[in-house]
């Protein structure tokens, strides 16, 4: 993309940010949205940047690891920072790529077990419907995560229509 | 009487290579197949009720997933209708940008973009490549790997194939059980050669989900998608299994793309009757409708099949195209032996190498081939110099540079004893001065002693049951001795705090700094326009120690 | 899918026959295959039952395996290759069992199943055209213990050894894993043949019968 595209870019983007006024988006903890302009947001917003745990991005140094004041479980993704990914990525034009990072945003709060679990079920002929539709009910009510959930019922009535559901 | 010419050429290496007819009702062509689908759409309501032909209610899981995710439709029936042959020449008119080209390709069919490749020559695929490639500068990686599955080689492969000039680097195991010891042993081998170096391990989808959530890899690409509903079952996944898995891996901040290519449902059984090349372009368009940055294509595994067929190289070349038109990273293949001849090896690879790709190898073996566990790459350790003086023949970037002896030799000899130290510091078999001083100067497996593999293998399971992860590495690594490498795996597991490497086309510098599509777009529009080689690269690319300098003579 | 079968046959057989031919020549590894001819016999008794026993390991086999297809891709005959795996179970003094997969022709799948089916966990999978697995059934279907993908450098010796290994994990043993090889000249000389045997096969796949009791005899 050139200087003078991506220039038109952020002013409409700017310009749509302004238009909605007090509605910042979903989970962003920032003012306004996210564009290429603040990427990489490791360099130019690694202040607004946090682990789930709180740790904040620009305290974490290798010294503070060896020390044990930060742990594996700090150095993780937050949803914050993933909805700013998704939108510095909707400023460029990927939506279907936004759209997996606001998945994911949802997911964090999965543990590793569970997520791996949840997978699981979904490959084929691993579920009965009823076990993916409580799939997607525990995600949308124990985790908040309803565009996964919806991906989960998505799946499950498609599995039913193919013929792809757990057999006895 | 027989012929001593044709004598002659049957001892050539290309007559040893498998080649097989046509055969459009298995599948078995590479593209335009007769019982290809017309490219069509219809959209009532916001829902598309046709594509390619068939109604909503004939769809298969694929067009289910490709209708309702995968396809820009604010265009699309607009875009649908225009002459795919204009399409075709936009794609090569310097004129046209390539956002004004993705705005179409955006809104296309599976069929549809099938129909427009389909009207370009082999010169105006590369023409069309080097214009749509996500990140401005392309890239390479490479495999690092050995039959053995010995961790100390990997180590001492990763840091030789970080000085060379690789930007990512992806092992797998000849023993799966071996996972963990070759995940970690180019995670820290790599940072040792370049810091910013990303590393994967090709395992099982879940298996190799749970090494990236420790931490022992940091990014994915081998997420295999098909393009029909019986092999991607045989893959044991679903386009909507497929796309929470990505979900996953961004969950922990980890970058992954999918990977598919030509030839590998046919390979496995259920092509359909369709070509390869239209195939591909369904698995492209479920990658870019689980919203997954890039993709690995190119045939890749089952490069022998359209290799086979007549202008099966050239589908294999539009595959890639078809996977930038779709705005995905595209890693290139170039990874698997499919030809006994030296000639066809590298025509085979001048669309990627001299048009430029984002990673133009998706495996250039960093090892000799033998030691290859994808079954051997197009390209190995012992080419390293034809592919540096072909870059210097002709101009371009292919991502490597000349290095020298002394160099690989401290590096290899580092990267050994680093991985001896966290062997040390974890509590893992111990690894001996003979095999670091073996890992130093071997050029594969051969060179290397045998490791006790049980002994290996029990402490693989026990490591992996007190869950160490890569802030582990980190410790055992600044006590070890080796602190600058310690920065370096401790960098990358930062990275997946910030997320910036998510996005197309990543890749970092020796300063972590990302390098995407995002902030280093493609912008070629035309001759010195896009990638242009620095001084400084130019002087790295071109000085080869072969060269006789005049002012020795 | 439709297609002229005699078509694929002459096919295959005209391929087999000049790989065969480039063999003699030399490089490629050549199996021990005797002149003796002896003949398997599969005989199916019905939907097999999931095992109890632990001292058995059972083997799956492909659906066109033994009936449709008669030999691996390298030639060799498949009775030789079942005699030599299930010689390698009983020589560590287990039981074998052997059922016929029919809802894939995938070789990690048809292996999983075998490893569910069997009262050891431990199964063996082998497809038509020679490619082998050895898997536990807690493992992911695409993971496994030891995995046989190159079916060109696999010979009698190595089948004898994978019967031995199964045998061994299913004793709770820890085998030293039979040393991977690899041939990177294996694809561009074998793929488009791999290809052929393996749409072949998949021609008999049955998504909805359940894995089959099967008797063997060797004549």
């Amino acid at each position: 993309m050139d200087q003078e595209l991506m220039m038109k870019l952020i002013v409409e983007k700017v310009m749509e940010a302004m238009k909605e006024g007090g509605t910042p988006a979903a989970k962003a903890s920032g003012t306004g949205k996210m564009t290429a302009a603040d990427y990489p947001l490791s360099e130019k917003s690694a202040d607004k940047l946090k682990s789930p745990s709180g740790k904040k991005f620009t305290e974490m140094t290798k010294a503070e690891v060896l020390s044990g004041n930060i742990s594996s479980e700090d150095m993780r993704i937050s949803p914050e920072t993933l909805e700013m990914q998704a939108q510095v990525a909707e400023s460029v034009g990927r939506e279907a790529f936004a759209n997996n990072m606001r998945r994911a945003a949802e997911l964090i709060a999965v543990g590793d077990d569970r997520l791996l679990e949840i997978y699981n079920a979904l490959r084929p002929y691993r579920s009965t419907k009823a076990e993916l539709l409580a799939i997607a009910e525990e995600l949308e009510t124990k985790y908040d995560a309803r565009i996964s959930a919806g991906l989960v019922r998505e799946a499950a009535a498609v599995y039913e229509a193919r013929g792809r559901l757990k057999k006895d | 009487m027989k012929s001593k010419r044709f004598e002659a050429l049957a001892a050539r290496p290309v007559n040893k290579d498998g080649f097989v007819q046509e055969w459009p009702e298995v599948g078995l062509i590479a593209m335009n197949s007769p019982f290809d689908p017309k490219p069509s759409i219809k959209i009532e309501n916001g829902v598309v009720t046709e594509l390619d032909g068939k109604a909503r209610a004939e769809f298969d899981m694929l067009d289910s997933f490709i209708a309702d995710h995968a396809i820009n439709l604010d265009g699309a029936e607009r875009v649908m209708a225009m002459d795919s042959l204009d399409i075709a020449r936009k794609l090569v008119d310097i004129n046209v940008s390539r956002k004004e080209i993705l705005d179409m390709t955006l809104c296309m069919t599976p069929a549809k973009l099938v129909d427009v490749v389909n009207k370009l020559s082999i010169v105006e695929i590369m023409m069309a490549m080097t214009k749509m490639r996500a990140r401005k500068m392309p890239s390479n990686q490479c495999h690092v790997t050995n039959v053995k599955d010995n961790p100390i080689q990997i180590a001492a492969d990763a840091a030789e194939a970080g000085i060379r000039g690789f930007d990512e680097m992806e092992t797998t195991v000849g023993i799966a059980r071996y996972a963990p010891f070759n995940a970690m042993s180019l995670l820290i081998g790599a940072q040792v050669g370049r810091q910013g170096v990303l590393t994967q391990c090709a395992l099982e989808e879940a298996t190799e989900l749970q090494l990236g959530m420790r931490g022992f890899t940091t990014y994915a690409e081998t997420i295999s998608v098909y393009g029909t509903e019986p092999v991607f079952m045989d893959g044991d996944d679903t386009p909507y299994s497929k796309a929470f898995l990505a979900s996953c891996y961004a969950s922990r901040g980890l970058k992954m793309r999918f990977t598919s290519g030509t030839g590998s449902e046919v390979q496995m059984g259920y092509a359909e009757g369709k070509s390869m090349l239209y195939l591909e372009a369904r698995c492209l368009a479920i990658t870019k409708g689980a919203g997954v940055q890039g993709t690995q294509n190119g045939s890749v595994s089952c490069i022998g099949v359209p290799a086979g067929v007549p202008g099966g190289i050239r589908a294999v070349a539009a595959e890639n195209l078809i996977a930038m038109l779709l705005d995905l990273e595209c890693t290139s293949s170039n990874d698997q032996t499919f030809t006994h001849s030296d000639l066809r090896r590298v025509a085979r690879s001048v669309p990627q190498f001299f048009s430029g790709t984002d990673f133009i190898c998706s495996g250039y073996s960093a090892t000799p081939n033998y030691d290859n566990m994808f079954a051997g790459s197009n390209w190995d350790a012992e080419d390293f110099d034809d592919w540096n003086i072909i870059q210097r023949d002709m101009r371009i970037d292919g991502g490597l540079q000349p290095v020298k002896e002394e160099d690989v030799i401290r590096i290899r000899n580092k990267a050994a004893r680093a991985l001896q130290g966290v062997f040390r510091e974890l509590g893992l078999p111990a690894i001996t001065d003979e095999e670091v001083e073996a890992a130093t100067y071997a050029n594969g497996s051969k060179d290397m002693p045998d490791r006790n593999v049980n002994e290996d293998l029990k402490a693989i399971e026990e490591m992996m049951a007190r869950k160490v992860t890569g802030v582990d590495f980190v410790k055992a690594l600044e006590k070890a001795g080796f602190p600058d490498v310690a920065d370096g795996v401790f960098g990358m597991l930062k990275q997946r705090v910030a997320g910036d490497y998510l996005h197309t086309s990543a890749i970092l510098d020796e300063n972590f700094h990302v390098m995407s599509a995002v902030n280093e777009p493609n912008d070629y529009h035309g001759p010195m326009t896009g990638y242009q080689i620095s001084e400084e690269r130019w002087n790295e690319i071109k000085n080869i120690s072969q060269a006789i300098r005049p002012e020795d003579i | 899918m439709t297609f002229d079968e005699k078509v694929l046959r002459s096919f295959i057989e005209e391929i087999i026959a000049e790989m065969a031919a480039q063999e003699e020549k030399g490089k490629s590894p050549k199996p021990s295959i005797t002149d003796e001819v002896i003949k398997l016999e599969l005989t199916e008794s019905g939907t097999a039952p999931k095992g109890a026993a632990s001292d058995e390991v059972v083997v799956g086999l492909a659906p066109a395996f033994g009936v449709y297809q008669t030999k691996t891709i390298l030639g060799i005959p498949h009775d030789k290759v079942l005699r030599e795996i299930l010689a390698g179970i009983e020589e560590e003094g287990m039981k074998w069992r052997i059922i016929k997969v029919y809802r894939t022709s995938d070789v990690s799948f048809i292996a999983h199943d075998a490893a569910e089916y069997s009262g050891s966990g431990i199964g063996i999978g082998i497809q038509s055209k020679g490619t082998t697995v050895i898997h536990q059934k807690n493992l992911p279907p695409l993971s496994n213990l030891e995995l046989f993908s190159q079916a060109p450098l696999i010979d009698l010796a190595t089948y004898r050894q994978i019967g031995k290994n199964a045998a061994k994990y299913a004793k709770g043993e820890a085998p030293t894993p039979v040393p991977v090889r690899n041939d990177q000249m294996a694809r561009p000389a074998y793929q488009a043949i791999a290809a052929l045997l393996h749409i072949k096969e998949t021609e008999h796949v049955d998504n909805n019968k359940k894995p089959q009791s099967v008797a063997v005899a060797f004549k």
